[in-house]
């Protein structure tokens, strides 16, 4: 009769909980400050994580060594079931982690529904603190109070064939505007190839070309946001872009459903002679059809020997608010997130330090690394820090609004123009 | 008596969908985004603020239709195809018959998210067998065509690859019907003359209408709803979202978004609207003389 | 008269299996491709080097075997619990005439016009305060996906199981209370065997619906990494872009071989079964 005892409790639970209002997760945050037993940790599954889990394991031993009385049990989540289970999990504290791995752009929302704790006066205290990147650090803020310690940062470059380049005798675009040129006097002389693998899902490809021109996402004014995108600045950096995927550079039927990781495939397959590429892609594309024929050089700026700006993307270690171990925590995070486990994750991973002095040793050992390294330090940016970014992102509204140019279905003025007030609509509610 | 044996049943609809559905209701009247689920900010009643967003929301009207066309063809397609083919099969003989239910109960089978994939890949634009084979009989355009890049190729697409998948319930359901047809009442009406057309729809026919129905409300229901295929073959709603149906719209514009205000809103929408076409059919089938 | 005719029939009839199966044929092909010929420019419908790679790659994400447990668990639990409660329910229905007979009919359709994404967070409070009571059947537990996927199979079998309970005679129920049977006894070992078809063909939908499920699998199952379920094991492979497509087919390939094999071994049973239903 354990079914029927079931059924009145599901009964039970619905009569308690109908009030005349939606249900509501009570506060989750925790007083309560345990220094023994579970520290519960998440991070992000990836296709080949084993180097990854070598490295935690590590980090896990040598923790629980130097705290007698605690186990630290590590879960990977998928990245792409990764808004239910964070959001699942600051709603019953009982299923959420005590430090978690999180995307920097998905701050903003997670800090809006209550999800991590401050750490500035933490960091602050702390010896390797010091050294963090402030442009990094940036994308750990939200209203000037640090959520997390950034693990690790992902930078953008352009990534071109040698090969193709070398037969044609020319060189890599040294201007934003160089680009588009170059892409398609190589498709003009190579039908077979793609002057350049971009996409019309590209956010990432495309905001360089946005912010170079000197235009921006939004600007913040009184404390709420208001989309720039219909600026002419952003309006010219977004002709520039969608100049790309025409059909004498990237064919929009080809092109314009891509989104970054589809566009450097293109690339891996030896179908394109450049593209907009990661320091994360790098190891994919050694081992592929462009593997030992390819190039990294900074995106050029708008006028010779200047880089576009990148956008700073990466991942956070941050601390739950629902922690009932929050010096614990605190003292993990520190410790996986520090200089001597970011050396040996970039090791394991490649995944970029977000400590200066690191950036800099990294730079000077593997000159592969340098032309990410030097982006970095020319100065990077970021989306908006507000929860409404998370919509504007869900909603699609950049990727749309490429898209209707792409398509030829409107031109940039009108499609800017929608997208903004779509934004504005995201960052009004 | 009935009560008894209705109890359980009612119990737990009762609480899993009567008061979740409640919940959704009140949900549509609220500013009820993941800071107030998650307790982090106080709620915001709104009354029908979220209808009026989303019925003054022009591309609203664009999806809803879009999602009726689609529908009607889906439903229209699996139909006609399931029928064909049921009939078909009381005509064969064992082996070919058992060949076609063996492949329709393998595409009823494949999870929606692999079916769609499979479909894709084949009609990939460069690493896709139908492009190979098109171009390969002197196509020569297709090599390289993009059927997911056009607003009515990738809607014709993954329309047929929801018929592949819906129609093996149609045609399975069908025969079992025609085959529990008693054939003393084919042969009589065969006896009195009658052409083959003609015992099909004035005898056959009739005797089908009971499951004819169940399938119908059934597919419409499903097609209507459908999400899987959209979102995965035409990467999320298509080109600028000119592929988008309503639930793919629910997700993207609400529930991706964490306004789950306005996706309840979508969601009573949505269930209102099936219901008056469900209503507005079983009226038409009573007109012709049925009942529930 | 009659052979050509037939034999047209036949060839048509062999010729769409064949159409319909082709896609499964290019996932089981696509899964034993080495992995250069998948992803290649000059696709051909066989292949020279069958490999198991993509079924080991699959097959060694951690606890597969436990995942698979844990997926079948779910869909049998719901099967099983799913017949007896549509059974009772649609005895009822069909048996008995009350006044809101009508009325809870068009109901069980309507809870299935109302688009589940939209009840995920209402069901994940329910299961979190289900889960205070019976933590067994509460958030990061199997019995939450057992519960839900209950509730969501119950109206379409209901429906379906209306039209075999109505298939039986009413005179072979009186002829029963004559012997001296109970209406207990009736129900369990006369009516229930006499609708087992209905049962058959019901059950396989409400397994195929468990079995592929998603959505409620990432909304309950937050925390714990022994209790997930197959289809979310296989996310792992299916990343925005970039798809691993070998390790997907050979994931698919398992997740529909038991499928299968639960359709072939019941299809005579299926098709008579769905024939009951005719007379509702």
């Amino acid at each position: 009769m354990r079914v029927v005892r079931v059924l009145l409790a599901a009964a039970v639970g619905a009569l308690a909980l109908a009030g005349c209002a939606p249900v509501q997760s009570g506060s989750t945050s925790s007083a309560k400050d345990e220094k023994s037993g579970q520290l519960k940790v998440w991070l992000f599954d990836e296709v080949n994580r084993g180097p990854k889990e070598e490295v935690v394991k590590q980090a896990v031993s040598e923790f629980q060594a130097a705290h007698a009385g605690v186990t630290v049990d590590v879960q990977y989540i998928q990245v792409s079931t990764r808004a239910e289970r964070f959001k699942a999990a600051f709603s019953d504290a009982k299923s959420a982690p005590d430090v978690a791995e999180f995307g920097n752009t998905d701050l903003a929302g997670y800090v809006a529904a209550g999800g991590f704790a401050d750490l500035g006066q933490d960091v602050a205290a702390w010896s390797d603190g010091k050294d963090l990147s402030p442009r990094v650090t940036d994308t750990a803020k939200v209203d000037g109070k640090t959520y997390g310690v950034p693990w690790y940062v992902g930078i953008r470059a352009l990534f071109y064939r040698t090969d193709v380049f070398a037969e044609l005798g020319i060189a890599p675009p040294a201007t934003l505007d160089d680009i588009a040129a170059t892409a398609r006097r190589i498709r003009a002389a190579k039908p077979d190839l793609l002057g350049i693998s971009v996409g019309g899902k590209y956010t990432y490809g495309m905001l360089p070309f946005l912010w170079a021109q000197g235009g921006d996402l939004a600007a913040q004014q009184g404390g709420k946001f208001k989309s720039t995108v219909d600026s002419a600045e952003a309006r010219a950096g977004i002709a520039k872009y969608t100049e790309l995927l025409r059909d004498d550079s990237c064919p929009p039927a080809q092109c314009a459903g891509n989104g970054g990781d589809a566009s450097v495939e293109a690339f891996r397959a030896g179908k394109a002679a450049m593209t907009i590429g990661g320091n994360f892609n790098r190891t994919a594309v050694d081992s592929s059809a462009a593997a030992g024929k390819y190039a990294i050089v900074p995106l050029p700026g708008k006028t010779a020997g200047s880089i576009a700006p990148a956008f700073a993307g990466g991942n956070l270690l941050g601390v739950t608010r629902s922690t009932d171990r929050r010096t614990l925590a605190v003292q993990f995070v520190e410790l996986l997130g520090g200089k001597q486990y970011q050396q040996k994750m970039y090791q394991a991973m490649g995944n970029l330090p977000t400590f200066t002095d690191l950036q800099n040793t990294v730079a000077a050992e593997k000159p592969v690394e340098k032309p990410f390294i030097d982006t970095l330090n020319a100065g990077t940016r970021f989306v908006p820090v507000t929860p409404g970014w998370a919509k504007v992102d869900a909603q699609g509204v950049l990727p749309t609004m490429l898209q209707q140019v792409a398509s030829g279905a409107q031109d940039v003025n009108t499609a800017t123009a929608a997208a903004a007030q779509q934004m504005n609509s995201a960052f009004g509610s | 008596m009935a009560f008894a044996y209705l109890a359980p049943t009612l119990l737990v609809l009762a609480g899993l969908l009567g008061y979740p559905i409640y919940q959704l209701v009140l949900i549509s009247l609220y500013d009820y985004n993941q800071e107030q689920v998650s307790g982090n900010a106080p709620l915001n009643f709104l009354g029908l603020g979220n209808y009026q967003k989303l019925l003054s929301d022009k591309q609203f009207w664009t999806v809803l239709a879009q999602t009726v066309g689609f529908a009607a063809v889906c439903v229209a397609g699996t139909l006609l195809v399931g029928t064909a083919l049921a009939v078909l099969a009381t005509r064969v003989r064992a082996v070919p018959r058992t060949l076609l239910f063996l492949a329709a109960l393998g595409a009823w089978a494949t999870p929606a998210v692999a079916g769609s994939t499979i479909w894709l890949f084949l009609f990939d634009a460069n690493f896709g067998l139908v492009n190979e084979v098109l171009s390969g009989i002197g196509l020569h355009g297709m090599a390289g065509f993009s059927w997911t890049y056009g607003q009515w190729t990738a809607f014709g697409l993954v329309a047929a690859q929801v018929i592949w998948c819906s129609f093996p319930f149609v045609m399975v359901t069908l025969y079992a019907g025609i085959r529990a047809i008693p054939g003393e009442v084919v042969e009589a009406a065969a006896l009195d003359g009658a052409s083959t057309t003609r015992i099909a729809r004035s005898v056959i026919l009739p005797l089908l209408r009971p499951l004819l129905l169940v399938v119908t409300i059934q597919s419409i229901i499903w097609d209507f709803k459908i999400f899987t295929q959209i979102y995965v073959m035409t990467n999320g709603g298509g080109i600028a979202g000119r592929n988008l149906v309503l639930n793919v719209y629910a997700y993207q514009q609400a529930f991706a978004a964490s306004e789950y205000g306005l996706g309840a809103s979508i969601g009573v929408v949505t269930t209102v609207l099936l219901l008056a076409i469900t209503v507005v059919y079983l009226r038409v089938l009573k007109r012709s003389g049925e009942v529930l | 008269m009659k052979r050509p005719g037939r034999t047209i029939a036949e060839i048509v009839t062999v010729l769409v299996a064949a159409v319909v199966a082709f896609p499964l044929y290019w996932m089981v092909l696509a899964a034993v491709k080495p992995a250069d010929e998948i992803v290649s420019t000059n696709p051909r419908p066989w292949t020279l080097r069958p490999t198991a790679d993509n079924f080991v790659h699959a097959l060694t994400v951690q606890n597969f075997g436990r995942y698979l447990l844990n997926s079948v668990l779910v869909a049998v639990l719901v099967v099983v619990a799913g017949l007896l409660l549509a059974f009772l329910a649609a005895t009822a229905l069909t048996r008995f005439r009350f006044r809101s007979r009508t009325t809870l009919l068009v109901m069980l359709l309507v809870v299935q016009m109302v688009p589940v994404e939209a009840l995920t967070v209402p069901l994940f409070f329910l299961m979190k305060s289900v889960g205070d009571v019976a933590p067994a059947f509460g958030l990061n537990h199997l019995g939450s996906l057992v519960l839900v996927h209950l509730a969501f199979s119950l109206p379409f079998a209901i429906w379906m199981l209306r039209g075999f309970v109505a298939a039986v005679p009413v005179e072979l129920e009186e002829a029963a209370t004559l012997d001296g049977a109970s209406r207990f006894r009736f129900l369990w070992q006369v009516l229930f065997p006499l609708v087992a078809p209905g049962l058959v063909a019901t059950s396989v939908l409400s397994f195929i619906h468990a079995w592929n499920d998603f959505l409620f699998a990432k909304t309950f199952l937050i925390s714990g990494s022994d209790i997930q379920t197959l289809p979310l094991a296989l996310q792992a492979f299916v990343k925005p872009d970039q798809n691993d497509w070998g390790a997907i087919m050979a994931g698919s390939t398992l997740m529909t071989i038991p499928v299968l094999v639960f359709f072939v071994l019941v299809q005579r049973r299926l098709v008579s079964g769905l024939a009951g239903a005719v007379k509702g």
